[in-house]
């Protein structure tokens, strides 16, 4: 019986070379033929919180301070804080230990609500310009910054976490349930460019 | 095949050859050549017949401003060849003939009978006595149109979508629109360059004319387009027609691949601050006799054949003109081959000086004030006549071609798009921008201007105008561009109006529809007399060259007859999309993105028929028998599962969550307490049932709700709009797909959780309405609420979404030996109607209250504090008579099939309609619930329905209490 094991809502069209259990997931630290990038990076193993509260700008999590700015984000130890509007914002642990659910109320443990991906590579925003009309590359916003919207019409939180012409990354969340197509739309848009299913290890180079 | 092979303008690659079919044979080109150009290399002359006359018709224009040369290409009609690159192998069809080619056309003799087709042909003939249209539309059909589509047709070919961003967007990569992108860019903004052609450098890209003391026009077209290639935030779109603007500065536009990119077609749309609009300008067409007689066609047409393709357009030519253009056309040809044998210039006056001299010294005679008045020859022209405009006498010429133009026309359709007003302008003769909306201008030929410097002048200006619009750049560099544009020539004299002075029964003011002046004088003598009544009785500009053609001359034509009440001559309407586009452009990538849940593998590969409900897929059946007998019966006796994670999940947290709840659900939310679920509904202010589900707490103002799949993505949204003003600390989060849902149901479905928990799920300790949260095989947290939907003992278990696979794996394995099974929607759909429980949607509609439902005492009308969102509609709809209300029936016939869902109930006149009815498997009976109205709605009252294909065979049933099955419910509770 495997009742402990957990799935992503995705599984990416390559074949893993090194995986590890964390938690009940399998997570998947490399695929064979990552070649050099982009790279589509399945994180929904990830913990995710929400955080919603009249007081919001006075809260600190685990000691990290939350955007005083809608659409602002900041990443503190692996730890992405984005403000969605006045009294909400989104988190979602990337890298190190995983923190545990504050024992406030104004927390929801919402890891399983959403898969989360990474696009990285040199030409990720040629790739999601395909996806959708928000615009990731404002000159306006410097990264880590928050978009809500659609992403293959589908509503999406997408964060811009690197940007520069060399290297970077996209990452965004969406409904569990659209993680078959928005996959499956991804790699289309990727193809041209050789996007490739890549393990948990290459958002390493950018977190 | 005989080219021009050493032009420095060629648009080829001589290395490169491709080969097309065409009527049976293989014809050779050069890669660069579009399907028109190479056939007309190889002589193809006629390229198609037209649409009512099925009158040849050969090359016009090279940018698709008619319906000439559409053509069927690898299977896909109307496609424009004038701007296709070939492809070696294609498959070229002519369109709207009987017969390999458009040589010849046994149809063609409609064209003797065009008298019989009138104006308006359409509208008033044929339609009396009725039945003829039938018949007459058939033939009509048969002998008119543009190409063949199958109903089955499915479009080849790979499209794509992009959503390119742009602080300055600008259409057109001339040396208007390519001097707009550097002023932009050196500001620094993203700038966004849209160009139909397959290469930027417009107007001056094919012209050998002098530049300056260091260049020719297409030698500076090149350094410009090197230039904005050099640019990083300058990004060029070639082969890319703009085909729409919206508000705010949306454009869209096409983009069409000719080589070896990912797509054949690629729908691209931009968000821009700034809009500069740099389309130029294309020929106003002469009207004359068969103005489209093939050998006829526009002076850019035949001089962009030779310099950009190599392919004199024939041996001997006229010109036919009322532009500087045509004159500089009619020097380069001759000196090219072309053996032009006089120029025929409407303009009295105005031409340069140095192109007449030119013409002189090559012994080309200039026949100013003149215009051709006619073609002649039988399918392709061969000879032309010459008139003055104000005089007598002629002059016939025998030529292969004839180069007419009346003058230049603005292409200001994107502008008219964009809100725009325009205006005419007596002294340019164009449509001129008068009021343009914010962010959006307009730079270039389409402005008047011919003098190369003030064509770029006015695009650099209008380039830093729109990144003024951007806050990039200042007023005094606006001032300084303003000032620089002054000292250059401003817009130039338009060519004056061409009487018309012939009948004009085959001059066609629109190729497309075979529409002509005659045409037009019909329509007006009938009283339609403004251009856009014209347009639509004579159809003209509504072809697919959409109104290319017309769109000038039409409004021109109106005014210059004085016969119209609007004197100034009025453009009329243009609409997106500007160029034809394919719906597969449209549909871009076309991402199906559907939900799937976490056990969707699983319901597949246990034979589960997936049906979209909404955004979900649900499996509906588990086999092909659509009673679902089995399934049904197995609920009922042992034990089934059904994937219920599609519900609303919700928690609502906060000092003031009761206060919300209590204004959305129609209950008495207080009541809520732990380790019980509420069962209650949401009503919107008409009081009509919107939203079901279950509350339960799980600590102190923490609160998990459920909601009906349809209405999950709105729940959230619900609750924020109806509390908006009142200011409550509470707040709601999605948990929709954090659990999944496992619907264990049957009288053993106990055993099989009892088999997965250490928790005590007895009927003592897990009672029916009750709530517990527990571990599944000491490890899986659960959520558990014993609810009754189908009728029996039923556990519905909310799971965390990634455990949900194994969560199902185990219980299928733990239910084996109690004859656990899969269940799906349509079983218990059939499960629900036997316990009488009424799903939204199905057994309401936007009008059914929740009294209509019998629902009445879910509503409590007393609550303290909260108005309830639908309680004044619910008091006064309360005993309102004449309502349509929920009953039961059971059908008279045990024997007669189910009435469809839908069908009315009548009684002289319809008394209701059913809402869902079932064989019942249980009851071994057809059982249903049906609105109806109040005096229908007694038990025994016999309702009489009707089904849409009952031929007069009326079904009967008998309202019967409800529910069906287990009326005291004690199975829910065993």
């Amino acid at each position: 019986m495997t009742i402990h094991q957990r799935r992503s809502p995705v599984s990416l069209p390559a074949r893993p070379v090194k995986t590890e259990m964390r938690d009940g997931w399998t997570v998947v630290l490399e695929y064979a033929d990552e070649g050099e990038g982009p790279w589509l990076i399945d994180l929904s193993h990830r913990s995710r919180f929400d955080i919603q509260d009249g007081a919001i700008d006075q809260m600190t999590p685990w000691g990290f301070s939350i955007p005083k700015v809608p659409l602002e984000s900041v990443f503190q130890n692996g730890v992405l804080i984005n403000r969605m509007n006045r009294t909400q914002a989104s988190i979602w642990h990337l890298a190190g230990e995983t923190p545990r659910l504050p024992p406030e109320s104004a927390f929801t443990d919402v890891t399983e609500a959403a898969l989360l991906i990474a696009l990285v590579g040199k030409p990720v925003f040629s790739i999601i310009e395909k996806l959708t009309a928000m615009d990731l590359q404002d000159s306006r916003k410097a990264p880590p910054f928050l978009l809500q919207g659609p992403v293959v019409h589908v509503p999406c939180q997408v964060v811009v976490f690197k940007r520069s012409t060399e290297q970077s990354a996209v990452l965004w969340t969406c409904s569990r349930g659209y993680g078959h197509d928005m996959i499956h739309a991804v790699m289309d848009a990727g193809a041209e460019f050789g996007i490739r299913p890549a393990g948990e290890n290459a958002l390493s180079a950018v977190v | 095949m005989n080219r021009r092979m050493h032009l420095p303008t060629l648009r080829l690659d001589p290395q490169k050859k491709v080969a097309i079919q065409y009527g049976g044979r293989s014809y050779q080109g050069i890669e660069g050549d579009t399907i028109a150009t190479l056939l007309y290399a190889n002589g193809i002359r006629i390229f198609g017949r037209s649409l009512k006359y099925h009158r040849p018709r050969g090359l016009y224009s090279l940018d698709g401003e008619c319906g000439n040369t559409l053509m069927e290409v690898d299977g896909i009609p109307n496609v424009r060849t004038e701007s296709t690159p070939a492809k070696d192998g294609m498959i070229v069809k002519a369109q709207n003939v009987i017969g390999k080619t458009a040589e010849w056309d046994p149809m063609g003799f409609l064209d003797k009978f065009s008298w019989a087709m009138p104006a308006g042909f359409y509208y008033r003939t044929l339609h009396k006595p009725a039945a003829v249209w039938p018949v007459a539309a058939r033939w009509i059909r048969k002998a008119a149109g543009l190409g063949v589509l199958a109903p089955d047709f499915e479009m080849k070919g790979r499209y794509d979508e992009i959503y390119p961003k742009a602080d300055v967007c600008v259409i057109g990569g001339g040396p208007a629109g390519m001097s707009a992108a550097l002023a932009a860019a050196q500001t620094g903004l993203r700038v966004v360059l849209l160009e139909n052609r397959p290469w930027l450098g417009g107007f001056f890209d094919y012209r050998p004319a002098v530049y300056n003391e260091n260049g020719t026009l297409y030698e500076r077209a090149r350094v410009l387009a090197e230039q904005v290639q050099q640019v990083d935030n300058i990004r060029v779109f070639t082969h890319t027609a703009a085909v729409g603007a919206y508000n705010n500065n949306l454009i869209t536009a096409v983009q069409r691949c000719g080589g070896a990119a990912s797509f054949d077609q690629r729908y691209v749309e931009i968000r821009a601050e700034s809009v500069v609009v740099a389309t130029g300008c294309i020929e106003r067409p002469l009207l004359f006799e068969n103005n489209e007689r093939p050998g006829v066609m526009q002076v850019g047409c035949a001089h962009r054949l030779a310099r950009t393709w190599g392919v004199l357009p024939g041996e001997s030519a006229v010109f036919s003109i009322g532009h500087d253009l045509g004159l500089e056309a009619a020097v380069d040809l001759n000196d090219l081959g072309l053996k032009v044998l006089c120029v025929a210039d409407v303009r009295q006056d105005g031409q340069k000086e140095a192109l007449l001299s030119e013409l002189e010294k090559r012994n080309i005679p200039v026949l100013k004030g003149w215009a051709v008045v006619e073609a002649l020859g039988r399918k392709t022209a061969n000879r032309v006549t010459l008139a003055p405009l104000n005089g007598t006498g002629s002059r016939r010429f025998d030529c292969d071609v004839l180069a007419a133009s009346a003058g230049l026309t603005p292409l200001t359709g994107l502008l008219t798009l964009a809100q725009g007003k325009l205006r005419y302008d007596d002294h340019t003769g164009f449509f001129l921008p008068d009021k343009l909306p914010r962010g959006v201008h307009a730079a270039g030929r389409l402005l008047g201007f011919d003098d190369a410097f003030s064509v770029e002048a006015s695009g650099h200006r209008a380039g830093l105008c729109a990144a003024a619009d951007c806050g990039a750049s200042s007023r005094r560099e606006i001032q300084t561009a303003d000032d620089r544009l002054a000292s250059l020539p401003g817009p130039v004299r338009g060519s004056a109006w061409v009487p018309v002075s012939a009948e004009g029964k085959k001059s066609f003011i629109c190729f497309d529809e075979d529409a002509t002046l005659k045409h037009v004088r019909q329509a007006m003598a009938m009283g339609f007399d403004v251009p856009e009544l014209i347009k639509r009785f004579t159809a003209a500009g509504t072809g697919p060259g959409q109104g290319g053609i017309a769109g000038h001359n039409l409004p021109l034509f109106v005014s210059q007859t004085g016969l119209s009440p609007a004197p100034d001559p009025k453009p009329t309407t243009v609409r997106s999309p500007l160029i034809p586009t394919y719906l597969a452009a449209y549909a871009g990538t076309r991402h199906d993105m559907s939900k799937r849940t976490p056990v969707h593998d699983s319901q597949l590969s246990a034979g589960g028929r997936m049906e979209r409900i909404g955004v979900w897929n649900r499996a509906r059946y588990f086999s092909e028998d659509r009673s679902c007998r089995l399934e049904v019966e197995n609920v009922r006796n042992n034990v089934g599962v059904l994937d219920a994670s599609t519900l609303g999940k919700f928690r609502i947290h906060g000092p003031d969550a009761l206060k919300a709840l209590e204004r959305v659900y129609v209950g008495d939310m207080s009541k809520v307490s732990p380790g019980r679920i509420k069962y209650s509904a949401m009503c919107n202010e008409d009081g009509c049932l919107i939203d079901d589900g279950v509350i339960v707490e799980r600590g102190e103002n923490d609160y998990y709700l459920t909601a009906s799949t349809g209405r999950a993505g709105e729940t959230a949204e619900w609750f924020r709009y109806h509390t908006r003003y009142d200011g409550w600390n509470y707040h709601i989060v999605n948990l929709t797909d954090v659990f999944g849902v496992i619907n264990l149901a049957g009288p053993r479905a106990r055993e099989v959780l009892q088999a997965i928990t250490d928790a005590d799920v007895s009927n003592e300790a897990f009672p029916f309405t009750g709530y517990r949260e527990f571990l599944l095989w000491s490890a899986v947290p659960a959520r558990a609420m014993r609810l009754g939907f189908v009728g029996e003992l039923s556990y519905e278990l909310h799971v965390p979404s990634s455990y949900m696979q194994a969560v199902w794996d185990g219980i299928m394995d733990a239910g084996k030996g109690f004859g656990i099974r899969n269940f799906g929607l349509e079983s218990q759909n059939i499960l629900r109607l036997e316990k009488g429980h009424v799903i939204i949607g199905a057994e309401s509609e936007q009008r059914t209250t929740l009294h209509d439902l019998g629902l009445g005492f879910l509503w409590h009308r007393h609550k303290p504090e909260a108005k309830t969102v639908g309680a004044a509609a619910l008091r006064q709809t309360e005993e309102q008579k004449g309502r349509l209300k929920l009953v039961g029936f059971n059908m008279e016939d045990p024997s007669s099939p189910p009435p469809k869902d839908g069908s009315v109930i009548v009684d002289g006149t319809i008394r209701g309609y059913v809402c869902t009815a079932r064989y019942s498997v249980s009851l071994k009976a057809v059982v249903g619930m049906a609105l109806v109205e109040d005096s229908l709605a007694g038990v025994g009252s016999r309702l009489e329905i009707f089904e849409d294909d009952c031929n007069g065979n009326r079904l009967y049933a008998e309202v019967v209490k409800m529910p069906f099955y287990d009326p005291h419910g004690v199975r829910l509770r065993m």
